[in-house]
Parts: C-alpha cells; sequence; structure tokens
C-alpha cells in the first residue's frame, strides 16, 4: 500500500514538514496492526496448526484437520454447532430486547418528569459496576435456597434450580442480568438522539392533529435514525462477543456454553473437578475463526439493514 | 454511524487488502509458531537478561552462599489449610537458606490449568503445583489428544528428577503411579485423596437406631427411614456441579473396581455405557441424584457443603476426605465417620477407595534458580516436615513412616489397603466424542442439576457420544 | 447519502438538554410512566438492598434467615473482607488501567483519525476499511498472548495496558465526527503558518470533544468490565483488577455470602459515590458524539 502524503488537499508545512500527519500516525496504526490486526489474522494461521500453546511443544501444519473437526466430527460436533446456534439465539434476544426495552425507557425519561436524573443514573448503574459485581449480585439474588427470586418464585408454588440447573433455563437468565446490565448503555444513547431532534417538528405535526403514536411513527423513529443504527450495531456486535457473564453466572457446563466461552476453554484448558482437559489452541483458533464469520455475516447484513433504512429517512 | 463507505472501499480494495492480511499473518506466525527457534531464542534471552539471577543460581549451587539474594517463586492453588502449612514451611526453609525469599503465588484451583501454562510459557515460575501423573494416553487410545502435564514433560519443561535423592523418601506405589512418566521422575507427590465416599453423621443414625450402610438396598433404606423422620438423606455442594460426581465415582468403582480395566473396556469396545450391566448403574445414578441429595442442593457450593452438614440433619455427605477440616472447623463435636460409597448390592465389591493423587511439586526445567527450587523440594520431603504438611492438608501420605494422625486417618485406616486411583485418573476422552460421553459423571447430568429425566435414555445417549469419537479416531 | 448533520447535545449543559415532551404530556401517561419507571427502579435497586441486608448477617443467621433484615447493624463482615483481600490495590490497579490506556489509546487515534477523515494521503480510504473490517474480527486471544510472552510482558502492568491500546469502534466514531467539521478551518490554519500538530490538539481537539468524550467513556468502561484478559495475562495478585480480584475472592470465600456480600459492597460504594460526581460527564460523554455521523 502506497501511503503518501497527498500533494493536492494538503497545506501544512512545507519540505520535510510535510511527512508530519505520517509520523503522528505512525504509533496509533502500529499499535493496530500490532496489536489487533497482526494476532487476528496470525488466528487465522494458528486454526491450521496442532498448537498447544506450550513453549517447545511441535507444532504441525494439519490443513482443515481443526475445521473439519469443528464441524463434521463425530458427537462433538453437534456440541459445537449448538454452542454456535446459542451463540446467535443469545445475540438476537439480547439485541431486540435490550433494544426495545431501552427505547421505551429513553421515551419514558424524555418526558418532563420528576426524578429523571435519578432514574437515568439509576439504570445506567449496572454498567459502571462491572462484569464480576453484576455476576455476583445476580448469584445471590438467584440462589435457589433462600435467594429473594426463588422466594418470589414460591409464592405461585414454582421450585426452580435457577442458574445451577436446567441448562437453558440457565441460559435465559444469563440474557436477564445481560439486558439488566447493559440496557443503560441503549437508553443513554437514544436519549441523546432524542434531544437533537428539533421540538417544532412536533408542533407542526400536533397542529395537524397527530397524536402520540402516530408522533412517534412519523417523526420521532425516523429521526432516531442515527441513534438506532449505534445500537443496533454495537448491540449485536457486542452480544456475539460477550461471554464473560456466563463464566462468572454458570461456568463451564453441558448445554450452555457458548462459541467465546469454548475458543477459552478449549485453548487455555478448562479444569472440572478431577479433571483437566488439553490447551488445544489450534482448534480454538479454528473455532475463532467460525465464530468471525458469523459475526461477519451477522454484521454485514445488519449494516446492509441500516444502510436501508438511513436511505428511506434520510435520503 | 456508517459502515458502507468502508465496506465500499473494500470492495474496490480488495485484492490490496488480502495482500496485506496475508504478509502480516505471516510476520505474526513467524513470531508467534514457530517456536522452536524462535522462543529457545527468546528464553536465552531472558535468562540472559537477568544475569543478576543466573548468577545467583550458580552461586548457591556451590553450597550455601548466601551472598546473593534468590527469590524462590512458588504456584499453589488454593486451599486454606495447605496455604497456612507453606507459611510456616516456608519460614523454616528461609531460616535454612537465608538467601532464599519465596513467594507463593496462590491461584483458584480452576484457573491452575491456565497459570501453569502461561508461567511455565513465560518461564515466570520455578516451582509449580501439579497433580499426580496418571493418565498418559494409552497405546489403545488412537487419535486421542494427550492431557496437559504430558505435554509439558514432553516439551521439556519439567525438571527431570530421577537422580535426586530425596525421590527415594516416598513409597514404591507412588513414584510409579503419580510421580513417573517413561520411567523418568517429574514431581514429589504430597499425598493421595479420596474421591469415591462419603461421610456419614453417626449421631443421627444412632438416633434412629440404624446401622451404617454397606450395601446399596440397606443405602435406600436408610435414606427412606431418614427422610420419614422429616430429615435429609444426603447433601453436596451442588452449585459446584462437580462435587456431584463424587457419588457417580462411588457406584461406578463398585460396579467396576477395576477402573483402569474398564477404561480399556469403553475404550476397546468391551464394555458400553448402555450394556445390561452398566444400565443398572444408570438407574443408581438417578436415584442418587434425585432421590437422595436433599432439595436445594444447587445452592450449597462445595465449601460450603460442610456448613451445611454440620447443621447435623443431614445423614450423609459423599464428597473427598480433604473436606474433613471443613467438618471439624464447623462443628467440633460432630461425630463422623467416612465410608466408600455402597453402590453395590454385594458388600464385599463396597470396600475400595477411589481417588488420586493430589498435589505435587515440580521444577520449571529452565528456571534460574534451579539449585533453590531443588533445595525446597528436598526439604519438603524431609519425613519430618512431610509429617507436618500431612497434618495440615489431611492427606492419605506418600511416604512409608509418615501416618495420617487424625480422626480421618483413623477412620480410613480400614480401607487404605484398598485405595485404587480413580476412573478419572486413567480417562481421556476420544477426539470427537460428545459432551455426555465421559459417564461417570453421569449424576449431575440429572435433573436438578441438567436436562436428564430418564436413566435408559440417557445410557444410550452417553453410549452414542462415546461411540462417535471412537469411530472418528 | 448525505450524514445531516445534527447538532451534537451540549457537552456544557449535561442535563441532556430541558426535557422536551413529545406531546402535552397528560396527566395519564405522567402516571403510567411513573409507575414503569417505578418497576424498574425495583428491579434496579433491590439487588443493592439485599446486598446490603446480607452483608450484614453472620453466615449462620443467613443460613436460616436468608432474607429478612438483620439482626442488628453488624459490619463485622466488612472488617473481615477488608483484611482477606487486597482491595484498594484492585481498586487503583483498575483505575490506572482504565486512565492510563484510555488516555494513550485516545491521543494516538485522534493523530490517525484526523488524516484519515481529511484523506490526507493516499490509501487513507484502505485504513479507514481495515478499522471496519476490524469491528468483526475474533477476540485474536491466542496470538496476542505468544505476542506478549515474546515480548516479555506477560504478568507486568505495561503488557496488560497494550492489550487496550486499539479500538476500532472509537476510531470510526471518531473519523465520522471529524467529517463533520468543515475543511475550511485546515485550509485557513495553514495559510496562517499555524503548524499541523499545534492545529490538530489546539483547534480539532476542542471542536471533536463530544466524540472524544464518548470515545473516552466507552474504552474506559470496557477496560474496567474486562475479565478474560486479567485471567489469562496477569498472575499477581498485586495486577488484579477488580473484575478479576474478586472473583478469586469469590474462589475462595464464595460459600460466604454474607463476607461476599460486605466484599462487594466495599468495592462498589466508591465507584457508586465517584458515579455520583461524575455520571453527568459519563452519560453526556457517552451519548455526545456516539450519534453522530
Amino acid at each position: 500500500m502506497t501511503i503518501k502524503v497527498s500533494k493536492k488537499s494538503y497545506l501544512f508545512g512545507r519540505g520535510w514538514q510535510r511527512w508530519t500527519p505520517l509520523f503522528l500516525l505512525l504509533p496509533g496504526f502500529g499499535l493496530y496492526l500490532v496489536m489487533a490486526v497482526g494476532p487476528s489474522v496470525a488466528t487465522a494461521v494458528y486454526s491450521f496448526t496442532d498448537a498447544t500453546g506450550i513453549k517447545g511443544a511441535p507444532v504441525n501444519w494439519i490443513g482443515f484437520d481443526n475445521y473439519d473437526e469443528f464441524l463434521f466430527r463425530g458427537l462433538a460436533s453437534r456440541d459445537n454447532i449448538a454452542a454456535l446456534q446459542r451463540t446467535l439465539i443469545f445475540s438476537v434476544l439480547v439485541t431486540t430486547i435490550q433494544f426495545g426495552l431501552g427505547l421505551l425507557l429513553a421515551l419514558l425519561l424524555n418526558q418532563k418528569l420528576k426524578g429523571r436524573t435519578f432514574f437515568r443514573t439509576l439504570f445506567f448503574m449496572p454498567v459502571i459496576l462491572g462484569v464480576a459485581i453484576q455476576g455476583l449480585m445476580w448469584k445471590l439474588l438467584l440462589l435457589p435456597n433462600g435467594g429473594p427470586i426463588a422466594e418470589m418464585f414460591g409464592w405461585f408454588g414454582v421450585r426452580s434450580e435457577f442458574l445451577g440447573g436446567q441448562p437453558k433455563e440457565a441460559f435465559l437468565w444469563v440474557i436477564v442480568v445481560q439486558i439488566w446490565a447493559n440496557v443503560g448503555i441503549t437508553m443513554v444513547i437514544f436519549l441523546a438522539g432524542m434531544q437533537t431532534i428539533p421540538e417544532d417538528l412536533y408542533e407542526a405535526a400536533s397542529i395537524d392533529g397527530a397524536d402520540g403514536w402516530n408522533l412517534f411513527k412519523s417523526i420521532t423513529w425516523p429521526q432516531l435514525t442515527p441513534a438506532i443504527n449505534t445500537n443496533f450495531l454495537l448491540n449485536i456486535i457486542g452480544s456475539l462477543q460477550a461471554w464473560q457473564l456466563f463464566l462468572v453466572l454458570t461456568g463451564y457446563k453441558n448445554g450452555t456454553q457458548v462459541l467465546g466461552y469454548l475458543v477459552f476453554a478449549e485453548g487455555f484448558g478448562q479444569t472440572s473437578g478431577s479433571f483437566t482437559t488439553a490447551f488445544r489452541q489450534g482448534f480454538a483458533a479454528a473455532a475463532s475463526i467460525v465464530l468471525f464469520f458469523l459475526v461477519l455475516v451477522l454484521g454485514l447484513a445488519a449494516n446492509r439493514l441500516v444502510n436501508r433504512r438511513e436511505r428511506k429517512y434520510l435520503g | 454511524m456508517k459502515f458502507h463507505g468502508g465496506v465500499r472501499t473494500l470492495r474496490k480494495n480488495g485484492k490490496l487488502f488480502i495482500t496485506l492480511l496475508v504478509v502480516l499473518g505471516l510476520f505474526f506466525t513467524a513470531c508467534g509458531s514457530s517456536d522452536s527457534t524462535d522462543t529457545t531464542a527468546g528464553t536465552s534471552d531472558t535468562t540472559a537478561g537477568s544475569s543478576n539471577t543466573t548468577a545467583g543460581s550458580s552461586n548457591t549451587t556451590m553450597g550455601t552462599d548466601t551472598s546473593e539474594p534468590v527469590t524462590l517463586r512458588v504456584l499453589a492453588h488454593a486451599n486454606p489449610p495447605a496455604q497456612a502449612w507453606q507459611e510456616a514451611f516456608n519460614a523454616k526453609f528461609q531460616e535454612k537458606y537465608p538467601n532464599v525469599t519465596v513467594d507463593v503465588s496462590v491461584v483458584a484451583s480452576g484457573d491452575l490449568s491456565v497459570v501453569t501454562q502461561t508461567r511455565l510459557s513465560a518461564n515466570d515460575i520455578d516451582v509449580i503445583d501439579i497433580p499426580g501423573f496418571s493418565n498418559p494416553v494409552a497405546d489403545y487410545m488412537s487419535g486421542a489428544t494427550p492431557p496437559n502435564w504430558q505435554t509439558l514433560i514432553d516439551a521439556g519443561l519439567l525438571l527431570d528428577l530421577t537422580d535426586q535423592p530425596f525421590v527415594q523418601n516416598y513409597d514404591a506405589a507412588t513414584i510409579a503411579d503419580a510421580m513417573s512418566y517413561n520411567d523418568k521422575i517429574y514431581q514429589v507427590n504430597g499425598g493421595r485423596v479420596s474421591y469415591s465416599g462419603m461421610f456419614v453423621n453417626k449421631d443421627l443414625l444412632a438416633a434412629a437406631s440404624l446401622a451404617i450402610p454397606t450395601t446399596w438396598s440397606e443405602l435406600v433404606s436408610v435414606c427412606d427411614t431418614v427422610k420419614a423422620a422429616g430429615n435429609e438423606c444426603m447433601t453436596v455442594g451442588g452449585a459446584d456441579g462437580w462435587p456431584v460426581f463424587v457419588g457417580s465415582y462411588g457406584l461406578l468403582g463398585s460396579f467396576y473396581p477395576d477402573q483402569a480395566g474398564l477404561v480399556e473396556g469403553l475404550w476397546t469396545g468391551a464394555v458400553k455405557w448402555d450394556d445390561a450391566k452398566t444400565a443398572e448403574l444408570w438407574n443408581r445414578y438417578y436415584v442418587y441424584a434425585t432421590d437422595m441429595l436433599e432439595p436445594g442442593v444447587t445452592s450449597y457450593s462445595h465449601d460450603a457443603d460442610p456448613a451445611r452438614y454440620a447443621a447435623g440433619d443431614v445423614a450423609f455427605m459423599p464428597t473427598g476426605v480433604w473436606q474433613a477440616p471443613a467438618l471439624e472447623a464447623a462443628e467440633p463435636g460432630f461425630d463422623w465417620t467416612y465410608v466408600p460409597f455402597p453402590g453395590s448390592d454385594n458388600a464385599s465389591d463396597n470396600q475400595y477407595l477411589f481417588g488420586k493423587y493430589d498435589q505435587g511439586w515440580a521444577i520449571n526445567a529452565n528456571s534460574p534458580n534451579q539449585q533453590a527450587a531443588l533445595d525446597y523440594l528436598a526439604f519438603f520431603s524431609d519425613p519430618a516436615n512431610f509429617q507436618e504438611w500431612i497434618n495440615a492438608v489431611g492427606f492419605l501420605p506418600t511416604q512409608p513412616g509418615v501416618t495420617l494422625d487424625t480422626k480421618l486417618g483413623g477412620e480410613v485406616a480400614p480401607y487404605l489397603e484398598n485405595y485404587r486411583v480413580g476412573f478419572e485418573q486413567y480417562w481421556v476422552q476420544p477426539t470427537g466424542a460428545g459432551q455426555w460421553a465421559n459417564g461417570s459423571q453421569g449424576a449431575a447430568w440429572f435433573a436438578p442439576f441438567n436436562e436428564w429425566t430418564d436413566p435408559a435414555a440417557l445410557s444410550k445417549q452417553s453410549q452414542a457420544d462415546l461411540q462417535a469419537g471412537l469411530d472418528a479416531g | 447519502m448525505s450524514t445531516p448533520i445534527i447538532p451534537s447535545a451540549d457537552l456544557r449543559s449535561p442535563d441532556l438538554g430541558s426535557a422536551r415532551s413529545i406531546t402535552s404530556t397528560t396527566r395519564r401517561t405522567k402516571l403510567g410512566s411513573y409507575v414503569i419507571l417505578l418497576t424498574f427502579a425495583v428491579v434496579y435497586m433491590g439487588p443493592l438492598f439485599v446486598l446490603l441486608t446480607v452483608s450484614m448477617k453472620s453466615l449462620p443467621e443467613f443460613f436460616k434467615n436468608p432474607l429478612g433484615l438483620p439482626a442488628g447493624l453488624n459490619f463485622e463482615n466488612f472488617v473481615d473482607a477488608w483484611k482477606l483481600a487486597n482491595f484498594p490495590t484492585y481498586m487503583l490497579n483498575s483505575a490506572i488501567y482504565a486512565s492510563v490506556a484510555t488516555a494513550i489509546f485516545v491521543a494516538t487515534s485522534i493523530l490517525v483519525a484526523f488524516p484519515i477523515a481529511r484523506g490526507y494521503f493516499k490509501g487513507s480510504k484502505g485504513m479507514l476499511t481495515l478499522y471496519v473490517v476490524a469491528l468483526f474480527l475474533p477476540p485474536a486471544l491466542i496470538p496476542q498472548f505468544q505476542l506478549i510472552l515474546n515480548l516479555g510482558m506477560y504478568n507486568t502492568r505495561p503488557g496488560y495496558i497494550l492489550l487496550f491500546l486499539v479500538n476500532p469502534i472509537g476510531m470510526i466514531i471518531l473519523v465520522n465526527y471529524i467529517k463533520s467539521i468543515p475543511r475550511e478551518l485546515d485550509e485557513s490554519a495553514a495559510v496562517d503558518g499555524c503548524g499541523y500538530f499545534r492545529f490538530v490538539f489546539r483547534v480539532i481537539l476542542p471542536l471533536i470533544r463530544p466524540a472524544v468524550a464518548t470515545v473516552t467513556v466507552l474504552h474506559a468502561i470496557g477496560i474496567w468490565n474486562e475479565l478474560i484478559l486479567p485471567t489469562i495475562y496477569l498472575t499477581n495478585d498485586n495486577y488484579y483488577p477488580i473484575t478479576r480480584g474478586l472473583i478469586v475472592f469469590e474462589g475462595v470465600y464464595g460459600s460466604n455470602w454474607p463476607a461476599l456480600s460486605a466484599a462487594v459492597l466495599m468495592l462498589m460504594i466508591p465507584m457508586l459515590i465517584l458515579y455520583m460526581f461524575l455520571q453527568r460527564y459519563i452519560i453526556s460523554g457517552l451519548t455526545a458524539g456516539s450519534v453522530k455521523g
């Protein structure tokens, strides 16, 4: 790639000074290449080896064997594909629900209400506390014996093991916690978008006799396009790669694994009781490349959707 | 935020990108995966870089030169009694070797393998905490991934201790089963534990005039009686998942006392998880998980469970012997014993305790402080010090002449000659096997811990998951 | 497909502007709004309340009566938790990692984003594309780990900080925002003889402050929340950030919910106080730049 200061448009300084922007750009871009792009590409290379990550252990090229194993071999492939599906379900549910709730809260808090600042601060709070505290709080809330939520379920005669029981149920609770923890960001971004909508648009429409829902449909929603796009993409990409809550809440348990956790467990060994698995970093790399394609496909699809909306509403 | 601009240019500049990415990728793997050359250079670099420490260790080789300070970096997994012992032990060690400062890093047991790998790779540790070696990949296991410790030794990361005099302090069985690989010794092992038995609440049984059950049917009827009287039959640390395995290891052991043979049988097809004999095993897993364990066990973590059990209204607690100190701490007056899990209808099958060689110590082969590390292991292996270690952690001793002088030692003494290495220490999962293939953990897959409710269906699924791996290999 | 220039929220009035009603709010919709908001408030306050009551109970008291109010004000658990773990160190570490890494990231990124946004050199479009693609790249745990090892920066604070010096989302936000700043500024500054570096930091930086604030907040929150990387890269207790320290604490004392609740509260209280003071900046920072472009 020829990176050269463009003669026509760049006006600062003369002689060697004209190279200043390139020099100044180097630290940032260099870090980016070394810390992000390089390792990501190397992941693809690793995925064709049987690397263990243990220093001194031999590394061999094994072609597509890791991919073959991940997608097709025995019944482990069934579990891997289930993890893939779970990652998708997690992402879709978290994105849509968090999007909806965030929008609802933002609409409510965009009114002249007493305590607006208090509510906004409160709903954003978990973001500040971080994933470890979020997780531990909910572990306590979800204790099957004596936890407050178990108690409430008890009023209706329902008994549940929550995080320690049925994997499907544990999975749903992780989704709940994920949304609880992050809806604040979505809400705040929507609020900011609403602040930028000119008041007179509403006034004009009101004179024409439009009421709440119509106003939302014809003004708020289209005008909110940039905030919608931001939230949509942040949520999709974020939720596809988020799995730290699984680590805190359920651990590596049959029936709750998502792809990100699987990569970590295979690459760095996962201990369950007295049983320690091997480090399979080549295999883990292959799994993360599969995750990459998933994110790419969904991300590009979302991107198309966003562009269509932008064309439709903003021309 | 707009992405389309970028995506459009991607199409235009596509070739350029791919070229750039490939070049970058090759560059990275050049410094990443061609370990054999690059990292060796890295290692020698580190050693050269810390020339002070290198000099220090060569000095200590000559004897007890106290001029060069050495910091001995030791990795241990979290176990409060062991940490308390180690603090005192280190003080004694530093008194004897005043130039050495011991720096212990304690990590949660779940993180031990990650931290071991990373710190060995970074050459940032001298002495590591490692479980006993038991399960190298056997000849009949085609295509299986070797366990971690085997890869570590094959990669030359652990120091060969074969010629060190202190290894002879250990008994022959331990040296063979836990300390050696390919006829060389790579660790000293600090003790056996059993993970297939259960604690018995003697007061509760006595109050109901019940005898300690020695067969499965006796266990079932004791549980019925206990529950009819308003007490609970069993508790385990269900929140952590794996403590539930203890009961299934016990059941599995009484069905197949030859655990090494069982592993071979499963690999070769001589035993199947769903054959007639084993089908009954799954029924008992089911009874154990759903009937015998008290409701709500998923609330209790492994660490909390002794305190729960000490409340006194539960008859049995299937768990490892290592929980005896916690139980005594929770309620000193509690009268208990520890017996093998009575999983068979034939009492003579229920006399074995299965377990593993627990915590051992090994030395980083590239450590610049090798002499200090060897001194540390020698000091640990000294019988007097070893006795104190055993007293502190309550492991079953691996040195002849050292005895477990606690209540636990007395209670398990009758079973010690029937001690056997358990299934998990032999088992290596075939590549491609599904997540239900390791049937020794089967009890933890039934409700309330996981989704299964039908023992017959689960036994079939378990065999299918295993078979898929065997066929793929 | 031009992006409309939307006036950004003014940073100096961080209360997100004056309230603006969607329609003349009737009493009924107001009441409904309060009902919904209060329900949510319970879901957010409830956990805090539970933590507080549990932290004041002894362990046997907790087993007997997990939900009721504690027998009295009992701060023993706090004292115990304080003694058992290194919480002040963890908090300091988290603060160091978040602030140092964010500062370096923002400073270097502005210098990348500005010439890219202006197209000041050939290939700048391609570079932007590279950042867009990176949004989707998998977290490259394994090669990154080998890289840090080979650099000899494993289990060091600088090595850990190194992991957080790039963030493609942040870069894209900056580039898009800078595009909305008129080019004529550059031209007149150059004609006046203003140096490039001075121009970027004296003229452009104040103009893109909303976007910088957004990027700063998003990036710092990411570091503050990170749990996986410290597990892989930090083994020394003295280097742990809060997340890792707390999970390790849970691993060792996890059964003791009263002590654990006390530990969680102790970590939360300074964060919450700090948040009360900074929340107007954090929230306005998060919103000001992100919606634009």
